[in-house]
C-alpha cells in the first residue's frame, strides 16, 4: 500500500518503517544543507557585499536560509531524530559545493543566481509530498527561496553592466557550475526511488537534473552568461 | 541554557519602523548622539531616499566595519563564556524569529508610506535583525554599554539608521 497520507507528526508513528525512514533522511538533508550553505556562502558574503543595501539585504537571505535550518530542525526533533544527525559532523555528508569557500562577491551571485535555483526545485518536488508538516514547510520555505534565487538576478543584472562585471561573474559561474548537477543524486538512486514510491517527492533524479539544466541555462542567457557544458556543446 | 528571554520581550514591544521618515524627537537625538557619537543628524523621509542613500557611493563603510570589530570582539567575549554550541543555538533560534517579526513590520511600514522596492523591505527587515542580533551578542558577553544598545533604542523608537555620512547620522 503505498498511497499513503500523513497528516501530522502523530500520525507519523504509525507509518511503515520504510516510510519513516525516507522522511526522515530527508529532513536530515535539508536540515544539513540549509545550514552548510548559510556558514559557508551567505554569513561569509556579507563582508563581500559592496553597499550597505547589499549587506543588509544578504544578512536578511542569511538568515533566512539559517532559519530554514533551525525549521528543518524543528520538525526533526518533533519526529524524534536526534539533533547532532541534523548538524555538521554528523552522519549525513554535506555537498561537495561546500567544500569551497567564498572568495568574491560575484560567486555569492552566481550561487544564488545557479543553487538557489537548484534548491528550488528541490523544495517544489515536496509541494505535493505524502507526509503534510514537510510539504507544509516546504511551501512556507518556497518564497524565501524565490528570493533568494530573484536576488542572484538582480545583482546579476547589477555586474553585467559593465565588460569587468561581467567577466568575473561568468568566472565564478564557470567555477561553481560543474557542482551544482551533483545536488539531484545519483541516476539510479535507492532513496529516490524509495521517495517516489511513497509520493514523498515526484520526480526521479534525472528529470529533476535535467529540468534545472534547461532552466538554468535560461536564466544565465539573460543576462548574457554561459555554463561550461553549453559552451562545450556548442 | 543561554537565557535572551528579556530581549526577546523587548524586541516584541519595540515600534519597528512605525516611525520612518516623522520629524525627530529629543528621545531620537539622544540615542542618535549615544549610538553614533555625533550631535548632528540627516533626516531621510522617504523609502526611495534611504534606497538612493544605501545603494551610492557616499554611504560609508566606516561604521560598518566599526560596528563589525566591535561585534567580533563582544562574540569572542560570549564564546568564552558559554559553549559554542548552545550560543549559536540560542542566537540562530532568537534571530530566526525575529526577522520573521520584523520582516512583517517592514512590510506593513513599506505598505503605509508606498514607494518602496520590494527588496528593499527585505533590506530593512536585514537591518533591524543585525540589531538585534547583535545587542543579543552583547548581553550575553556581559556588556551594557555598547552601541547596540542606543541602536537598538532607535529601531525600538520605530526609527532606521542608516548609516553615518561625514559627521552626521543618517535617520530614516
Amino acid at each position: 500500500m503505498t498511497d499513503i497520507v500523513i497528516k501530522t507528526v502523530e500520525e507519523l508513528k504509525g507509518a511503515p518503517e520504510e516510510y519513516r525512514e525516507a522522511v526522515s533522511k530527508l529532513v536530515i538533508s535539508h536540515a544539513v544543507n540549509e545550514l552548510y550553505g548559510a556558514q559557508v556562502f551567505d554569513e561569509p558574503a556579507i563582508a563581500y557585499a559592496p553597499t550597505p543595501y547589499a549587506k543588509w539585504l544578504t544578512c536578511r537571505v542569511a538568515m533566512e536560509e539559517y532559519g530554514h535550518h533551525v525549521r528543518f530542525k524543528q520538525l526533526g526533533t518533533q519526529m524524534g531524530i536526534p539533533e547532532e544527525r541534523m548538524m555538521p559532523g554528523g552522519t549525513k555528508k554535506p555537498l561537495s559545493i561546500f567544500e569551497f569557500p567564498l572568495k568574491t562577491w560575484e560567486e555569492f551571485v552566481a550561487i544564488k543566481l545557479l543553487a538557489d535555483l537548484a534548491e528550488i526545485l528541490q523544495v517544489e518536488d515536496l509541494l505535493h509530498c505524502t507526509f503534510h508538516p514537510l510539504r507544509n514547510l516546504a511551501r512556507a520555505t518556497m518564497p524565501e527561496e524565490r528570493f533568494h534565487a530573484q536576488f542572484g538576478e538582480d545583482f546579476s543584472a547589477e555586474l553585467v553592466k559593465t565588460p569587468d562585471g561581467k567577466a568575473r561573474l561568468q568566472a565564478a559561474v564557470d567555477e561553481y557550475w560543474p557542482y551544482l548537477p551533483k545536488f539531484f543524486g545519483g541516476s539510479k538512486s535507492k532513496n529516490n526511488e524509495i521517495f517516489r514510491k511513497w509520493k514523498i517527492k515526484q520526480r526521479t533524479n534525472d528529470e529533476m537534473r535535467e529540468d534545472f539544466v534547461k532552466r538554468a541555462t535560461e536564466v544565465a542567457a539573460k543576462y548574457g552568461l554561459t555554463l561550461p557544458e553549453v559552451r562545450q556543446a556548442a | 541554557m543561554i537565557f535572551l528571554g528579556p530581549l526577546r520581550a523587548e524586541v516584541y514591544a519595540a515600534s519597528w519602523f512605525a516611525a520612518l521618515g516623522e520629524p525627530l524627537t529629543e528621545g531620537d537625538r539622544v540615542d542618535a548622539k549615544a549610538y553614533a557619537g555625533t550631535e548632528g543628524v540627516a533626516l531621510v523621509t522617504s523609502w526611495r531616499e534611504a534606497e538612493d542613500f544605501l545603494k551610492s557611493a557616499e554611504a560609508s563603510l566606516d561604521w560598518w566595519n566599526r560596528e563589525e570589530d566591535e561585534r567580533k570582539a563582544l562574540l569572542a567575549r560570549a564564546e568564552a563564556q558559554y559553549p559554542k554550541r548552545a550560543l549559536w543555538t540560542a542566537l540562530t533560534e532568537l534571530t530566526t524569529e525575529a526577522g520573521d517579526l520584523v520582516h512583517g513590520k517592514a512590510a506593513v511600514a513599506a505598505a503605509r508610506m508606498g514607494g518602496a522596492a520590494t527588496a528593499s523591505i527585505h533590506v530593512a527587515a536585514g537591518a533591524a535583525a543585525q540589531a538585534i542580533y547583535q545587542l543579543a551578542v552583547a548581553r550575553v558577553a556581559g556588556e551594557t554599554a555598547s552601541l547596540f544598545e542606543s541602536k537598538f533604542r532607535l529601531f525600538a523608537a520605530g526609527r532606521w539608521p542608516l548609516g553615518i555620512k561625514g559627521s552626521r547620522l543618517v535617520l530614516f
